[in-house]
């Protein structure tokens, strides 16, 4: 595992400058424009050099592939902070290991819960936050045999996905595309076996959005007992049995779709960076966990859906921080990353090299308003 | 009893090696303490390891079987997201049938396999053959389950395929092969077929070694009588070998109960008792549904995780002494001493 450091500062040195080789010709003008006033630097301008030590940090491995991305680029200028963040633990591991104390910070697709933001309390005094700093669409995918494009709507991906549409030609997919009816054939569900943050995310949209059709609670964990679904281990064996299977429909991480797979149209609204960050513009609701800075968020998928330019079924993912660090130090390199993580610099590189979409400014002006409480 | 003279012949060169020079004698024995100290430690660490390991599973697994699941939102509803479990023992109970099954249907595909390669290997083969062929099949012991998972996967799920829809459309009135058959392979018989190729290293080499200690006076007294080389495994080497076989097929059976990776990554679980081998609902296995559920899950249904891990353990265990056990009641090398002593 470990790395001789002068590799390690070699590979960084080579992989940072790499970067900041394709950032500075891809953003300089935006630079130009948004940071003008030297005193109001962001992104990877913001980030002291002479930070030093080591970030421990794991959970949710939806933004493992973000985290990367921003380790490197955070890695580029500050050369002397470690960042470890172990994917392996999965959202309910990272957000366990740092109520026990063991992590900086963790990653997590779900907030706290109320039971986990006291136990956390009893480890951070002055308790935890959530702070979204990831964000995606969830993919409606589909075997590309069935044809380049099809629509469905909340009602028919309900219906679809708890078994009660099983095959193509039903009248109800023929509606939702205009009238043009599929060609027969069974329908199959590839769903995830693991627990997942795409499955908390698609479940929560489900059950919020049509609990007419779908009964089950939003979860990392794809409801059990719905028979009949064909359930693989991780988004990369969905993308492939999706691929792989005639008629065959799943859901994964916009970023995830390979060959073979397309995304459907959800409400007839196609997945694009500003079409999930409307979403997140109209439903995001703030719903405080009862500290001060917490911004755990609750959608209204009603109104996400009301709104024809907002893709309806976003991916939020958290970075879950205590608003008091054991020492000030910890404190200062802790925050320093997650600032450059919700900067406009730390969100295009998230979404170059995982995919991802940015967040919108509010959003991450919020984030930085809590970090600056932080101490 | 028949280990006395044996023990007695074994002591006999320590004694002999007494009248050597003062000096020597005493670091060979400080030599020999530290040895016996150092291995005496070795087997205890064994015994505290195991005992940490089921004092650990027993303390973490406590709370989730004493819980009252019913009223538990988050292990009645979330730990795989389907309400309605009123205990512990019903959450686990479909997970240990699963298991087995798995297991089960390994072995009975398998162990037929693995004992015919270890006649192969020992009673049929050219000796030059023999030796690379049993060099082969532990090689196979040595590949990961991942690739043995990413193998079932991506070759031999396809390979069912067809396979499948033939046993569903014509045999789909045996229970069996019935259901609605699983498009893309994920099957528990893919899932079993993949098992039986990774217990075959340990069911053949065990049963190769041990008819290989058939005595050949045995072999060579039924040649003599005029038997054929079936008739003379038949009547020499199979009832000789029958208890090692056993306990050989009841390791692999221990192998395959725990296996994690390939099961995991091949077979679609659902929480459910069903004995459908062509379907994508099967049967969730303990230790697959560990490596699946164990990142999202929160504490209580860790928890729950590790009581399931804990009924694992008990089972292997189980499953290994039983082996252990019918290995020592009739050992072949109790006889290999008589055959030494004879000869």
């Amino acid at each position: 595992m470990k790395i001789s450091r002068l590799g390690t500062v070699g590979a960084i040195a080579l992989v940072g400058g790499l970067v900041l080789a394709g950032c500075s010709s891809n953003t300089t003008p935006s630079d130009d424009t948004s940071s003008a006033a030297p005193g109001s630097a962001t992104g990877l301008d913001a980030i002291d050099a002479s930070l030093a030590g080591t970030i421990t940090a794991g959970g949710s491995s939806a933004q493992a592939n973000a985290e990367t991305a921003w380790t490197t680029a955070f890695n580029s200028v500050a050369k002397g902070v470690t960042i470890n963040y172990d994917k392996s633990q999965g959202s309910g591991g990272g957000r366990s290991n740092f109520i026990s104390g063991a992590y900086d910070f963790a990653g997590s697709d779900a907030p706290l819960s109320a039971d986990e933001t006291k136990q956390a309390a009893a480890t951070y005094p002055s308790g935890a936050v959530d702070l979204p700093i990831y964000l995606d669409g969830v993919a409606v995918a589909y075997n590309s045999s069935l044809g380049s494009s099809l629509n469905l709507t909340t009602a028919t991906i309900a219906k679809i996905f708890s078994g009660k549409i099983t095959d193509w030609s039903d009248p109800a997919i023929t509606a939702d595309n205009g009238g043009t009816a599929l060609p027969a054939g069974k329908i199959t569900v590839v769903v995830r076996s693991d627990s997942s943050g795409t499955a908390q995310n698609f479940t929560n949209f489900l059950n919020a959005a049509d609990p007419a059709d779908w009964s089950w609670k939003g979860s990392g964990t794809f409801p059990a007992d719905i028979t009949g679904t064909d359930a693989q281990k991780g988004g990369g064996a969905v993308a492939s049995e999706i691929a792989k299977v005639r008629g065959s429909i799943g859901y994964l991480d916009h970023s995830a779709l390979t060959d073979g797979v397309s995304a459907a149209t959800v409400n007839g609204i196609e997945y694009s960076a500003d079409a999930v960050a409307a979403a997140l513009t109209d439903g995001a609701t703030v719903t405080s966990n009862g500290v001060d800075g917490d911004l755990s968020i609750t959608f209204d998928y009603s109104k996400i859906t009301a709104d024809t330019a907002a893709y309806p079924i976003p991916l939020l993912s958290y970075a879950i921080i205590p608003l008091e660090f054991k020492t000030p130090e910890q404190a200062k390199i802790t925050v320093a990353y997650l600032r450059f993580i919700a900067s406009e610099d730390g969100q295009k590189a998230a979404a170059k090299k995982a995919g991802s979409a940015p967040l919108p400014a509010e959003i991450l002006d919020q984030v930085n308003d809590t970090l600056a409480t932080v101490k | 009893m028949t280990a006395t003279p044996a023990a007695a012949e074994h002591r006999a060169p320590r004694n002999a090696g007494g009248p050597v020079g003062l000096a020597a004698n005493s670091t060979s024995k400080i030599g020999d303490r530290l040895f016996l100290g150092l291995s005496t430690g070795a087997s205890w660490l064994i015994l505290v390891i195991l005992a940490g390991v089921a004092i650990f599973l027993i303390i973490k697994a406590a709370p989730a079987i004493g819980a009252d699941w019913a009223s538990n939102d988050a292990l009645n509803q979330t730990v795989a997201n389907t309400p309605g479990h009123a205990n512990f023992w019903e959450y686990a109970g479909p997970l240990l049938f699963g298991t087995v099954w798995a297991s089960f249907l390994a072995l009975l595909m398998g162990a037929p396999v693995a004992v015919g390669i270890a006649l192969f290997i020992s009673h049929y083969a050219p000796r030059r053959i023999a030796g690379v062929l049993g060099y082969l099949v532990d090689l196979l012991a040595a590949v990961p389950s991942v690739v043995f998972g990413l193998w079932g996967l991506s070759v031999i799920t396809g390979f069912l395929g067809p396979l499948n829809q033939f046993l569903g459309e014509y045999l789909g009135w045996i229970p069996l092969f019935g259901g609605s058959i699983s498009a893309g392979g994920g099957t528990i018989l893919a899932g079993a077929v993949v098992l039986a190729v990774m217990i075959l290293p340990i069911v053949t080499s065990i049963s190769r070694e041990i008819f290989l200690q058939t005595p050949s006076l045995h072999e060579e007294a039924a040649l003599a009588l005029g038997a054929t080389r079936w008739e003379m495994i038949r009547l020499a080497v199979l009832p000789y070998a029958r208890s090692g076989v056993i306990s050989a097929i009841l390791l692999g059976l221990g192998r395959a109960l725990g296996e994690t990776m390939a099961i995991a990554m091949i077979v679609s679980p659902k929480l459910i008792v069903s004995f459908q081998l062509l379907t994508n609902d099967n049967p969730a296995t303990i230790a697959s549904n560990i490596a699946n559920q164990f990142g999202g899950a929160n504490d209580m249904q860790r928890d729950a995780l590790i009581a399931t891990g804990l009924l694992l353990f008990v089972v292997s265990f189980l499953v290994n002494f039983i082996a252990r056990w019918i290995v020592s009641r009739t050992a072949p090398g109790v006889r290999r001493v008589r055959k030494a002593r004879a000869a």
